[in-house]
């Protein structure tokens, strides 16, 4: 049977499927990646292996944050997925269905509203509180992975905060190009003590992982690794003293659909004119800004 | 007497199982260092020595002689089987460039504070200098990342004291941004040097710092070491099979042989009054 047929087959009547467990994965799967969130939030930064389980979507597509989102969602659930920003994008529609389809929780694209966010590297512009959680899905966990191809190394290098090849790479950046080049995934120091990869957020986003309301969980599916930023934590991106972290410059240029000067921008060729235009990554904000029911800047 | 900067006892590194009789069937009479019975080697065994400050000290020995392990157990780069390398700082604070470990086993400590205490006090120098430098980094990138380790962020100050460095051991400062591979072998190790001393080290390890160098490079690396031992004073321990680079650097020498220490004194008095058959041998084929 096809899953498309499957979901439709399935008795929602009951707040989940018939044939499956609510929420999908079986009691015993959730249990142990709770255990493992629990660990992760109390070393905050520190990257806990956990078993990840097979499910309907493929590995490298979500499922790290999938798992997490799905041991944690409860029926009184408010659910939001974004993809980049984008609540209609194909990987967000297709987990926020899924989800629904098999726990049956209220869906929202409203941040304010959702008291549980997945999300593919973006923060929501409107700030968090702390009733809310934001699960993070991460493709690659390992900050260190650009400088030391080796799971082991890496692992004694965080053991003993042996983080000097991580500066190196910095300050050859600096030498060879008069700034840190790195876009998204900018290697951030948690807590002054483990060195964690935020998943590819563009820096604009970093700033807001520091002394956060809500909690930040990330999960990485086909790595098998869940790691966490507890409410109230130091986030620092690593900078130098005379070479500051500074976030993307949007500097005269603003949303072509709400106006919007504050927020981060796509930016999307004009194939007819040959010509860019910006807009909102953050479209349900933007949406709600043209609406009058945000602020405007 | 002095307290020395450090004082090591009962060294010892066994590779392998190891058993109850591997100390008394190896060392100099046995003529070898390859236990008979476990099979295991025994790369040194009791090894004693102080390491004052502002001295420089030799190790020389042939080839397998464990030289070389005494020194990579000392820059904790292997665990030793045995032993314990007392520091002393004589009351040194940790701000004033001591490393708050003042009166303690080094050997005893974890990982973490083991690493933080080489990248505060030590610096080391390797005969091949691929195993010290990273090649496809720049030359001044490489000493930065001893400056990083030890917690320097500002770009423009490391890079101010990568170039004095780099001056100081005769490398051109324009070359700075380029990787080693494109240097020389003596160049590369002046490089190694300029890492070396770049955290203004209390001890400085130097393995066969000469060898694979033609002599004029070799007289000239020399040279360099004297000059900045003398404006630094730094504790350094020579590991050499090349007697002239012993008798010109240093003012005392060990003399191992099979991994066991079978002679120790003022070097001339060593180089010219040998006791022990080894060290008769060893002066006596020199060139």
């Amino acid at each position: 049977m096809r899953l498309q047929e499957w979901i439709r087959s399935t008795d929602r009547s009951e707040g989940g499927c018939v044939d499956y467990n609510f929420a999908f994965l079986d009691e015993g799967a959730k249990r142990e990646i709770r255990r493992k969130t629990l660990k992760a939030v109390a070393i905050p930064g520190y990257q806990v292996p956990f078993g990840s389980r097979e499910l309907p979507i493929a590995r490298g597509w979500g499922t790290g944050g999938l798992q997490l989102t799905l041991s944690l969602i409860g029926s009184s659930d408010v659910l939001k997925v974004i993809d980049q920003g984008s609540d209609d994008s194909v990987n967000a529609v297709n987990i926020r269905k899924f989800i629904e389809s098999v726990t049956g929780v209220a869906l929202t694209t409203n941040t304010l509203e959702a008291s549980l966010i997945q999300t593919r590297h973006r923060i929501p512009e409107e700030p968090l509180n702390e009733k809310q959680i934001l699960v993070f899905q991460v493709p690659i966990p390992e900050p260190l992975r650009f400088v030391e191809p080796s799971e082991r190394e890496t692992r004694r290098m965080h053991a003993e905060a042996d983080y000097s090849p991580m500066w190196l790479y910095l300050y050859e950046d600096i030498v060879r190009f008069r700034e840190i080049t790195i876009g998204a995934r900018y290697p951030v120091m948690v807590n002054r003590r483990y060195v964690m990869d935020p998943s590819p957020i563009p820096r604009w986003d970093v700033p807001r992982l520091h002394m956060a309301k809500a909690l930040y969980l990330f999960g990485a599916g086909r790595e098998k690794r869940i790691y966490a930023i507890p409410p109230f934590t130091r986030v620092e991106p690593l900078e130098f003293d005379d070479y500051r972290f500074r976030v993307e410059s949007f500097e005269g240029r603003c949303c072509a659909r709400c106006g919007a000067r504050n927020t981060f921008l796509d930016e999307v060729p004009d194939d007819d004119t040959g010509g860019r235009t910006f807009m909102c990554s953050d479209t349900a904000h933007c949406e709600k800004r043209r609406s009058g029911e945000a602020p405007s800047p | 007497m002095k307290q020395p900067l450090l004082r090591v006892r009962n060294l010892s590194k066994i590779f392998g199982p190891g058993c109850p009789r591997c100390a008394a069937d190896t060392g100099p009479e046995a003529g070898t260092n390859i236990c008979p019975h476990c099979r295991s080697v025994v790369a040194c065994h009791d090894i004693g020595f102080d390491l004052h400050t502002d001295e420089v000290l030799g190790v020389v020995g042939e080839s397998g002689s464990g030289k070389s392990t005494v020194l990579r157990l000392l820059h904790f780069d292997w665990e030793a089987t045995a032993g314990e390398v007392m520091l002393y700082e004589n009351g040194r604070s940790p701000d004033g460039g001591g490393t708050g470990f003042d009166g303690v086993n080094l050997l005893s400590l974890g990982s973490y504070r083991q690493r933080m205490i080489r990248n505060r006090i030590m610096g080391i120098v390797f005969q091949n200098p691929h195993l010290g430098l990273k090649m496809h980094i720049s030359s001044g990138g490489n000493i930065a990342e001893r400056l990083l380790a030890a917690g320097w962020r500002h770009v423009g100050e490391i890079r101010r004291q990568a170039g004095e460095l780099l001056e100081r051991t005769e490398v051109p400062r324009a070359r700075m941004d380029e990787p080693p591979k494109h240097f020389s072998g003596g160049m590369q190790q002046r490089v190694q040097i300029a890492k070396a001393l770049s955290n203004s080290p209390a001890i400085l390890l130097l393995d066969e710092l000469t060898t694979g160098l033609d002599v004029s490079v070799q007289a000239r690396v020399l040279d360099l070491i004297r000059r900045l031992h003398r404006e630094m004073q730094v504790a350094t321990l020579v590991v050499s099979h090349d007697l002239g680079v012993v008798r010109m650097l240093t003012r005392r020498t060990l003399v191992m042989k099979c991994g066991r220490i079978v002679e120790a004194g003022l070097t001339d008095q060593i180089l010219e009054d040998p006791r022990h058959p080894y060290t008769q041998l060893m002066v006596s084929s020199m060139l």
